[in-house]
């Protein structure tokens, strides 16, 4: 397997609820503009492209097609992923399947949402239409009212019971996820690329906002964006001819479980805050990276939390902390960008979410801080080594990369 | 210009099947008519399921064993809804519990009665309370409640 670097990072530049000025393929050529003019690469550099974004969320079911040409990928190979909210995480790792394996040299990885122009909750339908019409076929209530029909509305009903287990095993109360929620509320403050953003946020504040399902908040749970991310990736002898500083992949990993929460046809046997997923990824990545113990040499985290106390459980999940730690780690102040185990300086995917771009950005945003080049959001201590976290599918599929600051070494 | 335009369209939902619901669903559904549980269990890794797939989830070979389970287990986790699948304010939160029933692998989803909702907890036991005309579908487990 070759080395692959992150040579060059392009975002839209806002991410917001609605971009009304632009369609979506407009929307992602400012994303494809900004990364060439931050690299001085144009489309004749790029060997292929790698397209990623949601199942149809915007009723667009070819968008890598309509976008071809503001993609720079006229006659060239193309390819669209969709994994759900992992996406952007498994189109970045498409893309390093490109070059790892030697085919291609330079590749531009590409990921977008323009949620304003669907509908996220019908998206979300799409994915447990055939579950839904057999339970409903078998009798079940699907408004919630008696039986088993306890289904809560969209993602934020089934994760309220992964909220729930993660706060009894974990010993954590609801006050911690109001302020990880506030913690990145104040990130995206400094996050150019973020759209929630309040620099004055406190667990107070996030508190008074209403129940959704104990134990999520709205609050606690993310917005619904516009935005595109686009990042080159290159061969390590492409990289040197494109960058004096690079950012590496030392290791990517994914893996699922069964269909956890609310997954009555077929048996739900998994604790949805046990997420095996997630431990079994990361260690495969630890092992593929050289890497024997995460919490002395990983210097910085992205988790994808949709919902704010995903960040405190995918910490303890991918072993950046003890199970029932992270919470404490957050009492003293450790998860801030000032702390030892910086997460989310920009504002995780609870301030920002255009859901295609989401599980992306993990990696970008980890790029920037080994680069140096976060800006306001750079966090206090040096990053040498970065671990990106992507959740998504069904609530039970996680994705890994793991980054470096020099290329891996066999 | 107008923010949302309605285009009018029709979608077959009937073509959805699922095999599952032939084997596993269906025992159970037939045995909820006399008030029992009946699940699926594995004869390799003994793994109990309600209701069962016709495969096991662990050793992915087809099972086919029927086997009883409790009507009685364990809050495994739950949540609790204040609003109805409209956004409309319920008059009283309700609370749905994820419960291992005893004798069974997997958890079941339901809605639980008779707790106030700062009484609920994980680890808590419940039983089924079973509807009183029982026709073989899932609305027969009424709700749970605590043991």
């Amino acid at each position: 397997m070759r080395n692959v670097g992150i040579v060059g990072i392009g975002y839209t530049p806002v991410f917001v609820s609605k971009r009304k000025d632009v369609n979506i393929s407009e929307m992602i050529s400012e994303a494809v503009e900004a990364a060439f003019s931050n690299t001085g690469l144009g489309p004749k550099d790029i060997d292929a492209v790698v397209f990623g974004n949601m199942h149809t969320f915007e009723g667009v079911n070819l968008p890598h097609l309509w976008a071809a040409d503001y993609i720079a990928s006229l006659g060239k190979p193309l390819m669209r992923i969709a994994t759900g909210g992992t996406t952007g995480m498994s189109a970045f790792h498409a893309g390093y399947y490109h070059i790892a394996s030697g085919l291609h040299d330079v590749v531009m990885v590409v990921t977008y949402e323009k949620q304003s122009e669907g509908d996220s909750q019908v998206g979300l339908m799409g994915i447990i239409t055939p579950e839904v019409m057999a339970m409903i076929a078998a009798g079940i209530d699907v408004t919630g009212g008696s039986g088993m029909g306890a289904i809560g509305g969209g993602s934020a009903g089934g994760i309220s019971f992964q909220a729930s287990s993660y706060l009894h095993h974990s010993g954590a109360g609801i006050e911690h996820i109001d302020e990880q929620a506030a913690l990145e509320r104040r990130n995206a403050a400094k996050n150019p690329y973020a759209h929630l953003k309040d620099p004055d946020a406190t667990a107070e504040k996030v508190a008074q906002t209403p129940l959704v399902s104990w134990p999520i908040r709205f609050g606690h749970i993310c917005p619904t964006s516009d935005g595109a991310t686009v990042a080159i990736l290159a061969s390590e002898k492409a990289a040197a001819r494109i960058t004096e500083k690079a950012a590496w992949v030392h290791a990517v990993a994914n893996c699922a479980s069964d269909a956890t929460t609310a997954n009555l046809i077929e048996s739900q046997i998994t604790d949805p805050a046990e997420h095996l997923p997630a431990i079994i990824a990361s260690r495969q990545a630890y092992e593929r990276a050289g890497i024997a113990d995460p919490k002395k040499e990983i210097d910085y985290v992205e988790i994808y939390n949709g919902f704010a106390h995903q960040a405190l459980m995918y910490l303890e999940k991918i072993g950046m902390c003890e199970v029932g730690e992270a919470h404490k780690l957050q009492e003293a102040g450790e998860l801030e960008m000032s702390g030892r185990m910086p997460v989310n300086a920009s504002g995780g995917v609870v301030s920002t979410n255009a859901i295609g771009t989401s599980a992306m950005n993990r990696v970008t945003e980890c790029a920037l801080q080994i680069l140096g080049q976060a800006g306001e959001h750079q966090v206090e201590k040096d990053v040498h080594k970065a671990v990106a976290h992507g959740w998504g599918g069904m609530m039970q599929y996680v994705t890994i990369t793991v980054l470096g600051d020099k290329p891996k070494k066999d | 210009m107008e923010e949302t335009r309605v285009v009018q369209g029709t979608w077959d939902i009937s073509t959805f099947k699922f095999r599952i619901e032939g084997v596993g669903l269906r025992r159970m559904l037939d045995g909820m008519k006399e008030g029992k549980l009946v699940g699926t269990r594995c004869h390799k890794c003994g793994t109990v399921y309600l209701p069962g797939p016709f495969y096991c989830r662990k050793c992915h070979i087809e099972i086919n064993e029927p086997t009883e389970v409790s009507d009685h287990g364990e809050i495994m986790t739950y949540t609790i809804g204040y609003a109805d699948v409209r956004g409309n304010p319920l008059d009283e939160p309700r609370i749905a519990p994820v419960v291992k029933l005893d004798g069974c692998d997997s958890w079941i989803m339901g809605v639980l009665q008779g707790v106030k909702p700062e009484d609920v907890h994980v680890g808590m036991r419940v039983k089924v309370q079973w509807a009183e005309e029982r026709t073989g579908s899932l609305q027969d487990m009424a709700y749970y409640v605590p043991e």
